[in-house]
């Protein structure tokens, strides 16, 4: 099967709105036309960031569930931290484009194949994370809980988890921006977006559409970031107080 | 091993006939309170969830389990009211090791062990939280496995002192008879060339058999005195008699240096201070 060499036209409508009103500033393609963006935005630009965050939203929570349970498992089963290790960070080092372009080939051009391509990004980050988090916890603290009697599963979910957080959190944080910037990309086969109004704005050259998409993405990253830091600090209140080691 | 943390490869240990290997593995654990040098308390429950860690494990209603630990935090000298909501990581080393025995205690077990609870203390904190612990433990009466590997803080908690050496037991004693009458040349170099001074701080004025009252400014002490405090005592004030006082702070009688001298000697043989054994310490 070919692939298009551009992306499919965006559901959005025109890329430069050719009704009479079009202001001074769009038709000499200034570098940024406030009015135009603030009409435009709940038709064309809330859209693409609705669909961009659900787009985050499940590739990070996919690679989340995928990835903690083969982080729980390698953490029980030592030999299955290296082949997971290698096959997450094969996946990470191939170009996000070339994966696309291969996934598409399987799975057609559509949102499921490039959740595919961002799950399997997020996967390195997650897993990595969360076995290193699960790995750091302190052996005096797990010999105080079977000693107390907690039977290994409780031991798990009760303290080992939850110590691990603060980690897990942190991988969180990087996958979520990580993958935000990178669905634009996505948006090359067909996976909505911002990146969709990217790439229009490529091939039309119109100059606030690319800024103002750009610029949400950016915006969308740093607030998403700023939200994570605040779960986990309401998630993990005690963190802040290192506790004394000996 | 007790708590088979370790698993036994020989032999048995039996609690109070039974033997361990017959209970299964939570239940015997729950049974048993464990402190340890490490500590280990969860620095992501707060102080009031760490000492709810085995009652909670037990199911005890949320409310049992909060005046429990309240109870505890002050019979460990801690703050009830403003301690109970904070972590852990919040405190200096001895007030966590405090909660360390708190939750130890929490499920009111029978025995408790303790492995080198107060190892990794300075040895300022560590002296109160001896003598606080040995306060505690005579109000709630457990018995206590504490492991040491100082002949001093075995020889202050221990009412039996157990010597291992290289996994054998070289000796089962209370202190006293420890420093009076060694098993063999290691456990005498282990207890120290200054045994004979030793003794003195496990025996009391009251262990003795006080002569009259000897007349004259002489200082006074109570009878719960040590010996060696005793002694301190009259050698600062360059004198061979102290006088001992009663419970109403009155002379009951006094103590001699020859009286001291003779304890010590070895033809008295081995002495006879009887502690009833509800508390253990071993030394390895």
């Amino acid at each position: 099967m070919t692939v298009p060499l551009h992306p499919i036209p965006a559901a959005g409508g025109p890329v430069i709105p050719n009704f009479g009103g079009a202001s001074n500033c769009v038709v000499q393609n200034h570098q940024f036309c406030m009015s135009w963006f603030t009409h435009n935005f709940n038709t064309v630009f809330k859209p693409a960031l609705i669909a961009h965050i659900e787009l985050t939203l499940i590739a990070v929570g996919c690679g989340m569930v995928i990835a903690f349970a083969a982080a729980i498992f390698a953490y029980k089963q030592n030999w299955f931290e290296t082949p997971f290790s290698l096959l997450s960070a094969f996946l990470y080092t191939i170009p996000s484009l070339a994966l696309f372009e291969l996934l598409v080939q399987v799975t057609g051009i559509n949102r499921f194949t490039a959740e595919i391509g961002l799950v399997s990004y997020t996967l390195l980050i997650l897993f990595r994370n969360t076995l290193t988090g699960l790995q750091g916890v302190p052996t005096a603290v797990i010999e105080a809980a079977q000693a107390m009697g907690y039977t290994p599963r409780q031991t798990l979910i009760r303290v080992e988890i939850p110590l691990a957080t603060p980690a897990i959190m942190a991988g969180v944080r990087i996958a979520t921006v990580t993958t935000i910037s990178l669905a634009t990309v996505a948006a090359y086969i067909g996976a909505g977006g911002l990146g969709t109004l990217i790439f229009d704005a490529i091939q039309s050259g119109f100059k606030t559409e690319f800024v103002a998409a750009g610029v949400l993405a950016i915006a969308l990253a740093i607030i998403a970031d700023i939200l994570l830091v605040l779960v986990q600090r309401a998630i993990t209140p005690w963190s802040r107080h290192r506790l004394q080691t000996f | 091993m007790v708590n088979r943390l370790i698993s036994i490869t020989h032999g048995d240990i039996t609690i109070d006939g039974k033997s361990i290997r017959s209970l299964g593995l939570t239940e015997l654990r729950r049974g048993i309170g464990y402190v340890f040098q490490q500590i280990g308390l969860f620095p992501h429950m707060t102080v009031e969830s760490n000492i709810g860690s085995v009652p909670r494990l037990l199911g005890w209603s949320k409310t049992r389990i909060h005046d429990r630990a309240r109870e505890l935090l002050e019979l460990v000298g801690l703050d009830p009211d403003g301690d109970l909501k904070r972590y852990p990581g919040e405190f200096s080393g001895g007030q966590q090791q405090r909660i360390g025995v708190a939750r130890a205690m929490a499920a009111d077990p029978q025995i408790m062990l303790m492995d080198e609870p107060f190892g990794a203390i300075d040895p300022i904190a560590r002296d109160r939280l001896q003598n606080d612990f040995l306060r505690l433990h005579r109000q709630v009466r457990k018995t206590v496995i504490f492991v040491t590997h100082d002949i001093d803080e075995a020889l202050k908690m221990g009412d039996k002192i157990a010597i291992m050496r290289d996994g054998h037991l070289v000796q089962l004693a209370t202190a006293d008879e420890l420093l009076a009458s060694p098993a063999d040349e290691f456990v005498a170099r282990f207890v120290g060339e200054d045994r004979g001074l030793k003794r003195l701080r496990v025996r009391s004025c009251s262990d003795l058999e006080l002569d009259p009252p000897a007349p004259g400014d002489l200082p006074l002490v109570s009878s719960d005195t040590s010996l060696h405090t005793a002694l301190s005592s009259m050698l600062a004030e360059g004198l061979t008699q102290i006088n001992v006082s009663g419970e109403d702070g009155q002379p009951v009688g006094s103590v001699h240096f020859d009286a001291i001298a003779r304890l010590v000697a070895p033809t008295d043989g081995s002495g006879s201070a009887q502690v009833p054994p509800a508390a253990e310490s071993g030394t390895r």
